[in-house]
């Protein structure tokens, strides 16, 4: 008797999933996130829409420090790049959005070299500082580079259309969010079954080792650098058309610290565990106001005084919490039930 | 050449307090191999409650240190106790992102407690103009090059002469080699954090005197990077000569380059520096093999 589940090939084991149960709970979760306008206002779609863009850069970060192990504290530095380039190419440059939007993207991908190769010299904490330094320099010549940048002013976004729909409307953005969302996440998926993603995962295990093994780290450390940031790149594109006026203060390091804080809180390394994560922080601001303003006004009125410092202590002592009690993060979580629900009545 | 003597002159001071800052970095990461991402967040937090003793208190400078230094070393075991130790065995990228998760909850607690607007912080010194030769400096950045001087011997000192100093370049050297030699590795980290916190409460107190206490005060821990990564993260002395370092081109680079430059020279160096020297000036070279 079959009492378990087995992979018997090595195709089986790198199937995106061999259960039809899965393929049933994702095509309903298309359909609801398909009919999701049917249901919420404007407002809704809005922060939905954020939420998505929030699963771009998360699913990015996590191919970079989840998957192959290079911790990265410059993650907003990448977001402003891929920002303000899709943001200058269209307001400045009249480029069209199917355009500007890879445009983004691979620019981010090129400037990611720049930290990339240190990379290669690097490790752990030396690394993080690095990204970090790059994040500062970022933003200090998007702010000085005033001829092309606008310095402090910002860049205020034109209408933009895609197709004929109008971009800068909550319903079609929220579509066009959420079909990029979902060819992301296909490429996520999809590259950790291939040799890149096997590479990475052997380079972030032991990097020595992999090399050992005949694993070109300096090949595999910048596809990684090069990947995860043309992605994030695509995130900041996405965002400055969600916020639609670009200004360098919207990218502080409290932005990379929210999204290492999003592949934490999901699980290291697990793209589902990126997105649950992204999901979780992206709706915790809005879940934080609801409880403020449930208490009444005194409440409200520090919750309206003090929105960044809640939000901050809220990330940090999520952070710490899960750090602490449930490192594997909310896909650790979904494991242990699932677990629990096949195994039950026996403890394992 | 005055301009150049003035440069050097406060790019020392603004390094004094990097230095400060550096070694308390290096502290931390010497005896338990974690970037204590929070060392700024602890210097914003002292240098509040330094600001809250002399309000009600109204002490003048040195007893104002003598009492801010045991609080701030309390509070550094009570976050270690509270924040690390649990975390003791986890692997290191946990415990940094543990220190970043503290980091905010301190920068966002201070805010709420003190609030967004900035004090004038004089720290009971006087703030009449001082020469020295053609240079004018106030109190407060002479007091701040002592206090580097005065902390510079002191963990000299320390690490070389104590007990207790030793057994923390033993730990540094070899955690379970340590163990076996009968050395409370956890009382070491514990003490650590509270010496690199009591650094920080004196590096907080000098840098709102000669600058304004402010919510972004935090920030001197960030620029206080390049400093830390000059000397080698493991070198306590390393990082405060890089502190000095770091000043100087910070302020040269303002002064010859251009604005704006002091803000990222400093990382300019960090990026160079790591792509030359990874291991910084003064820090060990680690050589791994499989």
């Amino acid at each position: 008797m079959r009492t378990g589940h087995f992979k018997e090939s090595y195709a089986e084991l790198v199937t995106l999933s061999d259960s039809a149960v899965t393929w049933a709970w994702v095509a309903v979760l298309l359909a609801v996130l398909i009919a999701l306008p049917l249901f919420v206002g404007n407002y809704g779609l809005s922060l939905a829409a954020g939420a998505m863009i929030a699963v771009i850069g998360a699913v990015g970060l996590n191919l970079l420090v989840g998957t192959t192990g290079l911790i990265s504290i410059g993650q907003s530095g990448f977001l402003a790049i891929g920002a303000y380039t899709n943001a200058l190419l269209l307001a400045d440059h009249g480029w069209p959005i199917w355009a500007s939007i890879p445009a983004a993207g691979v620019l981010s991908a090129l400037i990611s070299l720049l930290v990339g190769i240190p990379s290669l010299r690097l490790k752990g904490l030396y690394l993080a500082i690095t990204t970090l330094a790059f994040a500062f320099i970022v933003n200090h010549v998007i702010l000085y580079a005033e001829e092309i940048t606008h310095g402090p002013n910002g860049v205020f976004l034109p209408k933009i259309t895609a197709l004929g729909f109008d971009l800068s409307r909550d319903r079609p953005f929220y579509y066009f969010a959420l079909a990029i969302t979902i060819a992301v996440v296909l490429v996520a998926l999809n590259l950790s079954r291939t040799r890149i993603g096997r590479a990475w995962m052997a380079i972030r295990d032991h990097d020595i080792a992999a090399r050992v093994m005949g694993i070109d780290l300096v090949r595999y450390k910048l596809l990684a650098f090069m990947i995860s940031s043309f992605l994030v790149g695509i995130a900041g594109a996405l965002m400055s058309l969600h916020i639609r006026f670009v200004n360098i203060d919207v990218f502080g390091l409290i932005l990379s610290i929210e999204a290492l804080a999003m592949i934490i809180l999901g699980g290291l390394g697990s793209i589902a565990g990126a997105i649950l994560g992204a999901l979780f922080l992206s709706f915790l601001p809005e879940a934080i106001r609801i409880a403020f303003a449930t208490f009444g006004d005194p409440s409200s009125t520090t919750y309206t005084a003090y929105v960044y410092e809640i939000r901050g202590i809220a990330y940090g002592v999520v952070i710490v919490a899960f750090l602490r009690f449930k490192p594997d993060g909310l896909i650790g979580f979904w494991r242990d039930i699932r677990r629990y629900w096949s195994n039950w009545p026996l403890a394992y | 050449m005055d301009f150049f003597l003035l440069l050097l002159a406060t790019g020392l001071v603004s390094g004094a307090a990097y230095g400060m800052i550096a070694m308390g970095f290096a502290l931390i990461y010497k005896a338990t191999g974690v970037v204590n991402f929070a060392q700024g967040e602890l210097v914003m937090l002292t240098a509040y409650i330094a600001f809250s003793i002399a309000a009600s208190l109204n002490l003048s400078f040195f007893p104002l240190v003598a009492v801010t230094v045991p609080i701030a070393m309390v509070l550094g075991l009570v976050l270690e106790r509270i924040f690390i130790r649990p975390m003791l065995g986890e692997p290191i990228f946990a415990i940094v992102m543990v220190t970043i998760g503290l980091a905010v909850i301190i920068r966002g607690v201070t805010i709420m407690i003190w609030g967004p607007d900035p004090f004038d912080f004089p720290a009971g010194l006087s703030t009449n103009v001082v020469f020295i030769g053609d240079i004018p400096f106030y109190p407060a950045q002479l007091y701040a090059l002592g206090a580097l001087a005065v902390l510079v011997a002191a963990a000299w000192f320390f690490l070389h002469r104590s007990r207790m100093g030793i057994a923390m370049r033993a730990v540094a050297a070899n955690e379970k080699a340590a163990m076996l030699m009968g050395i409370g590795v956890a009382r070491v980290h514990a003490l650590a954090w509270s010496l690199s916190s009591a650094i920080a409460a004196v590096a907080g107190i000098l840098f709102a005197a000669n600058f304004k206490l402010g919510p972004d005060l935090w920030f001197q821990g960030l620029k206080s990077f390049p400093a830390v990564i000059l000397g080698g993260l493991d070198s306590v002395i390393g990082a405060a000569i890089g502190g000095l370092v770091i000043g100087v081109i910070e302020n040269m680079a303002q002064g010859y380059l251009g604005q704006g430059l002091r803000e990222i020279a400093g990382f300019v160096v960090i990026v160079l520096v790591l792509m030359i020297r990874p291991y910084g000036l003064f820090g060990e070279r680690e050589i791994e093999r499989v």
